[in-house]
């Protein structure tokens, strides 16, 4: 009998995850990641609760249950990351990072040496790998109803809605070999329904966390508590004109027209940022230069399978993103039309025939 | 349901609900309000305050009704504040096994810890050793809130007066305060502040079946204490705010209510717990009762399965409508270790394994067969994982 360590968060997902991997014949142990969070007074970060909540649905399902504790590597990985491209005026995707880091390895290799074969969580993504072709073979729901050549492989989701392959894209081969995305093949409503006739319904809790660290003040506030605000021109970018005051350019997003506090009339949007300078740069004109892009430079490029080489892939740019058709040279996408130009330090993840064949980030 | 949490909350009283319930809607006046109407409310807050405070032997002036025990606990050491203000040094000395409340406010006050020994009772010779000419303040509560281990008050009451005699012969002027936190006792043993030689006493409604977020510190008249909320001067201006009337009246009645079935309840717990003490010794893993078997509050019920995991147990229990916890609440919730059971040197298998239950008024003895049996069986079948 083969062994699956499951990230449960206590959410439906994760929670049906474990349940059909125990049905299947696994021996499935439950594991809570215990990521950093900060316990300060008049912050509500309910990681015991979430913990209470997990634990409570694997021992509902009389599986075994651990705490894997990556508070610093959580940390130094992942937050203290994302503060430093934060610091040099770019936009990361903290998600990205907590899977490629996190999740899909220091999860996977500390449950590897806890003795489990492989690892589980409630993503919306499908895998092909040895493992699922032995569960497709057997008709299994767990194998999510696709496959892909060459093995290993990541693939998108069968919901549409929920596809989360645009967060996994940096996740290892390795990592791909040894792991199993029950749901992946499953439509959300059904994974409810599922839940629900399984009688788990009450057991799982009803809300789904966001990025825990940042909480409910939202990733500006918590900006704040890392860098001073100091004062900077808003400028338009078409006159030059100076509109108002920001309170430090890095709190600022491309193609963002929220909180700039500019008065009525059509709204700005933030179209580019000089850190050094600490300037703004906006303007109401949605056909803006800067707003759009039919080049994009990337770095930290990953492509699946090791040592393959694209030349045309369809992008996507956002997660649930439509997918767009580029050419690959390099390091440089290219576009057929201009594409609305993603903030710096975001990702560009690409496919073909429903495989995530990998990414980069945008410079 | 069969609830087995009373430390933790205990649903309000009929007699309670009624009593507070004209002070919502038809007397809801402020009480400080120039009418007579509104006169008339302050008579019945003041006289309510004066049956609570008659539970523990005291005056209704002695009370300041504070929004629950943590609060009045704080407003307690104040005491400290006042104090440090001509004598620096001033050191404050709590028990190791507090309620959360004082232990972090011995925190905050950098005070000392006075051992228990492995039943949870105070360790007096640790005492008299920490009791230097600088400890000004001493916190014990009346019964611990996860064991329900009772503390010797008097005994400690007459160190600390031998200790004060000391100071007036040597002339150190430092006052010696003793507080202590009746919040799980009060219902379950009689009180008298001059009995037991406190200056402070924290009560709290929420476990003697009043409403929550109500709460009354015993202020002693040689005790001077500081403000904890500025405003309209309430509550001998020490915690203003505009007095929760239906609150206080609630507690009241709630107090009054569970102090005059007292003797009663008491024997009903003790004989329900054996009960329940029988069919957990059926246990796979032998259980192992902690607390202290003469000085427990007869309501308390701690035990340990060593080796197994408790909090699982409470989830399997729970779909059958049992509920029991682990250590205290506030603890678990945090997913810390009991500092509690910590200190009566319990190694991390048996705190793993401990459950904490606590009776109350709405258990029956056929409760505590069918608990003790679920439990049992919850045991079993974690055993039946491995």
């Amino acid at each position: 009998m083969k062994t699956v360590y499951v990230g449960m968060s206590g959410g439906v997902d994760s929670s049906l995850s474990a349940v059909l991997l125990k049905e299947q014949g696994y021996h499935v142990v439950g594991v809570y990641m215990k990521n950093w969070s900060r316990d300060l007074p008049g912050m509500r970060c309910p990681w015991a609760e979430d913990l209470a909540d997990a634990k409570r649905v694997a021992v509902r399902l009389g599986i075994d249950f651990k705490v894997f504790d990556f508070e610093n590597e959580y940390k130094q990985k992942v937050v203290d990351y994302m503060l430093a491209e934060f610091g040099k005026g770019r936009t990361p995707n903290p998600d990205i990072m907590c899977n490629q880091e996190i999740k899909f390895k220091l999860f996977y290799e500390t449950a590897r040496e806890d003795g489990a074969d492989l690892i589980a969580t409630g993503h919306y993504a499908r895998v092909w790998n040895d493992e699922v072709k032995e569960l497709a073979n057997q008709g299994s729901i767990l194998a999510g109803g696709t496959q892909a050549q060459p093995a290993p492989a990541l693939l998108m989701a069968k919901d549409d809605n929920k596809d989360q392959t645009y967060f996994l894209y940096r996740i290892s081969e390795e990592a791909i070999s040894h792991t199993i995305f029950p749901v992946g093949g499953m439509l959300k409503p059904d994974v409810k329904k599922m839940a629900a006739e399984k009688g788990l319904d009450n057991a799982y809790k009803k809300e789904s966390m966001g990025v825990c660290f940042v909480g409910e003040v939202g990733m500006e506030d918590f900006l704040k508590e890392y860098f001073k605000e100091q004062a900077g021109p808003i400028i338009d970018v078409e006159t030059g004109e100076k509109l108002g005051t920001h309170e430090g350019a890095i709190f600022y997003c491309v193609g963002q027209r929220h909180g700039l506090n500019l008065g009525g009339g059509l709204p700005y949007y933030v179209v580019r940022k000089d850190i050094k300078e600490n300037i703004v740069y906006v303007s109401r004109n949605l056909n803006a230069k800067d707003l759009w892009a039919t080049e994009l430079e990337l770095e930290d490029i990953i492509l699946r399978p090791q040592g393959a080489a694209y030349d045309q892939v369809f992008v996507r740019l956002r997660h649930r993103a439509e997918l767009i058709p580029a050419q690959l040279d390099g390091n440089k996408l290219i576009f057929e039309k201009p594409v609305k130009r993603p903030a710096s330090g975001q990702s560009a993840v690409f496919y073909r025939d429903g495989v995530c064949l990998g990414g980069g980030i945008i410079i | 349901m069969i609830y087995l949490d009373y430390a933790s909350a205990t649903p309000v009283s009929e007699k309670a609900i009624k009593a507070m319930w004209p002070y919502f809607n038809e007397d809801f006046f402020n009480p400080s309000a120039p009418y007579l109407a509104a006169k008339h409310v302050r008579e019945d807050y003041e006289a309510a305050k004066a049956e609570l405070a008659h539970i523990i032997g005291a005056k209704g002036d002695d009370l300041v009704i504070t929004a629950g025990a943590t609060e009045a606990n704080n407003l307690a050491f104040s005491a400290l504040d006042v104090i440090k203000t001509e004598h620096k040094n001033s050191q404050a000395l709590v028990l190791e096994t507090e309620h959360a409340s004082v232990l972090e406010l011995g925190k905050k006050y950098q005070a000392g810890l006075i051992k228990v020994d492995h039943t949870g009772l105070i360790d007096l010779v640790d005492l008299k050793r920490k009791l230097t000419g600088n400890t000004a303040f001493v916190s014990v509560a009346l019964a611990n809130n996860e064991i329900g281990t009772i503390q010797p008050l008097a005994e400690i009451a007459e160190i600390i007066r031998k200790e004060r005699e000391t100071r007036l012969i040597t002339g150190n002027p430092i006052p010696l305060i003793f507080h202590s936190d009746a919040s799980q006792a009060l219902s379950l043993i009689p009180i008298s502040v001059a009995r037991l030689g406190v200056d402070l006493m924290t009560l709290n409604s929420a476990k003697v079946y009043g409403p929550k977020g109500v709460g009354a510190l015993y202020q002693g008249h040689q005790v001077r204490l500081q403000p904890i909320s500025a405003g309209g001067g309430q509550e001998k201006g020490l915690r203003s705010g505009t007095e929760n009337v239906p609150g206080l009246i609630g507690f009241a009645a709630a107090a009054i209510e569970a102090k005059a079935h007292q003797n009663g309840a008491r024997k009903r717990y003790e004989s329900m717990a054996k009960i329940l003490k029988a069919e957990l010794e059926k246990s796979p893993v032998a259980p192992a009762f902690l607390g202290n078997k003469k000085h427990q509050l007869a309501n308390f019920c701690p035990v340990s399965f060593p080796g197994i995991d408790a909090e699982r147990i409470i989830y399997l229990l729970e779909e059958e409508e049992i509920y029991l916890s682990t250590g205290a609440a506030c603890a678990a919730s945090k997913g810390v270790k009991s500092h509690v059971l910590k200190a009566i040197g319990l190694n991390d298998a048996e705190i793993a394994g401990s459950l904490r239950i606590s009776l109350g008024l709405q258990n029956t003895a056929e409760d505590m067969a069918v608990a003790g049996q679920r439990i049992v069986a919850a045991i079993s079948k974690e055993l039946a994982r491995y």
